[in-house]
């Protein structure tokens, strides 16, 4: 039988042990380390946006709020009202409210300061559909093309060259007439009128702000005939 | 004895202790060299993580906002009620603006429709998804459904009323003072079902969608329903400078 020194045993296990510890500890730290970036790459990636957009998105939400705010602060001094009346404060709020949804839905003639654009090309449906809506996105509260009002829910369909607007045929040039925020018209505008320059069927991109434009075109009432409140 | 087996214990721990140590600042040393090889610099990270913790609060201000205006007109509504029961002028007034509000997409409504998802593209080898659904799909499927007779359409929740706007970038849509809408965009109409689900497999219709569809897998599918449930909108339709004329 050979000899053994008596310390072998304890050493071979101490050194193994300081392998075990060692190697556990870096896969810790490596796992640490991977799992704080991953959550770094979820936040991001659940997002899905780089930073302009990000900062975009900021900026677009802050307006929202704000305008929820004036929204929420016009809505609770009706309801105090309400409560502090006894309800004798209905009809002057309701009759407010009406005019108010009136207007949003086209059904009166509206003015206010704003825009006239004037467009001379060919332009189609799907055109005349981006433009409501950038200028919308615009901040364009009130809208009428070629004395047409225009709301969310308006039906361009293709006609030949033009255009028909809620059944009516029209066609270029085309008139864009805009109530709303005149400085944040004005920068929607410039970046519309810009990129139709740059377009080779467009012989005519302008705008010019008004004080006050009045738009006299609205849209018929349509009662519901499917939908129940 | 007992001394001299403390001095090896304290040897041992102490031996212990610095090979964790050095481990570990090999294992941070090499996972940290190893991620950065593989995704943004960290600052990039955490300028954009602090971006999307600004998003992530305004999200929750807005969702709250809007839960108080909800909040708001039901208290309203209920104050009005109490009111035209006991004047027959009110009373009238209140069903006129109950008309109106219908229309406007401040009441729920209910009815039989079509229903629309529009999804992103399916990932590619890398990971990423390169075709993604964007605002303008949305919008040409709602413009779609209105020229098929909606009468009321909400995109994942999110009531469409006269005053709709659609923006965004990169897969999200936001409609209105709303929050972002990430993909699927699920569009519900209330409305003439039948006129809906034509205009919907008409080949002709909403082309680029249709285009992607085929080319890139961006998801499209349509269907229609005997009843659908749309929320009511929750949002401002404040209109400050406008005035009747």
């Amino acid at each position: 039988m050979p000899d053994v020194p008596p310390h072998a045993t304890p050493r071979t296990h101490r050194g193994l042990t300081l392998v075990i510890v060692g190697t556990l500890s870096a896969a810790v730290a490596f796992l640490g380390v991977v799992q704080i970036r991953s959550q770094a790459e979820v936040a991001r990636s659940l997002a899905g946006q780089d930073n302009t957009s990000l900062a975009f998105l900021i900026d677009d939400l802050h307006r929202a709020n704000e305008e929820l705010g004036v929204q929420e602060s016009e809505l609770t001094a009706r309801r105090d009202r309400l409560r502090a009346s006894g309800g004798t404060a209905a009809d002057p709020a309701l009759q407010d409210e009406g005019q108010k949804l009136r207007m949003v839905e086209g059904l009166v003639p509206v003015h206010g300061p704003g825009l006239v654009m004037a467009i001379d090309a060919p332009l189609s449906r799907l055109d005349l559909e981006d433009a409501v809506n950038n200028l919308r996105a615009g901040g364009a509260e009130q809208m009428a093309i070629n004395d047409h009002r225009v709301i969310a829910g308006t039906v361009f369909r293709q006609s030949g060259n033009g255009v028909a607007i809620d059944g009516d045929a029209t066609h270029g040039p085309w008139s864009f007439t805009v109530i709303g925020n005149q400085d944040r018209l004005a920068a929607v505008a410039d970046l519309m009128t810009q990129s139709l320059r740059s377009d080779r069927r467009v012989r005519q991109a302008t705008y010019h702000m008004e004080q006050d434009v009045t738009i006299r075109a609205t849209v018929p009432e349509r009662p519901f005939v499917y939908g129940t409140s | 004895m007992i001394a001299s087996l403390r001095t090896v214990d304290r040897r041992r721990v102490a031996g212990f202790s610095l090979i964790a140590l050095a481990a570990l600042l090999v294992g941070f040393g090499s996972a940290a060299q190893l991620r950065s090889q593989l995704v943004t610099p960290y600052n990039r990270v955490e300028r954009n993580q602090a971006l999307v913790r600004s998003v992530q609060d305004l999200e929750r201000t807005n969702a709250v906002e809007r839960g108080r205006i909800g909040t708001l007109r039901g208290q309203i509504a209920g104050l009005e009620a109490d009111a035209a029961r006991r004047s027959d002028q009110t009373r009238q007034l209140e069903q006129e603006i109950a008309n109106l509000r219908a229309h406007a997409g401040i009441t729920p409504l209910r009815g039989p429709g079509a229903g629309v998802e529009i999804g992103n593209g399916p990932p590619s080898g890398d990971g990423q998804i390169s075709y993604l659904a964007s605002y303008q799909d949305v919008q040409d499927v709602v413009n779609l459904l209105f020229t098929g007779g909606a009468e009321g359409i909400a995109v994942n929740g999110r009531r469409i009323t006269p005053l709709s706007a659609y923006r965004g970038s990169a897969g999200t849509v936001e409609i209105d003072d709303g929050p972002p809408l990430t993909a699927p965009f699920r569009v519900a109409a209330v409305g003439d079902r039948g006129q809906m689900e034509q205009l919907l497999g008409d080949p002709s219709s909403l082309g680029d969608l249709r285009h992607r569809q085929r080319e890139f897998g961006v998801k499209f599918s349509y269907g229609g329903s005997p009843e659908l449930h749309l929320p009511a909108f929750d949002g401002s339709l404040d209109v400050p400078d406008a005035e009747p004329a």
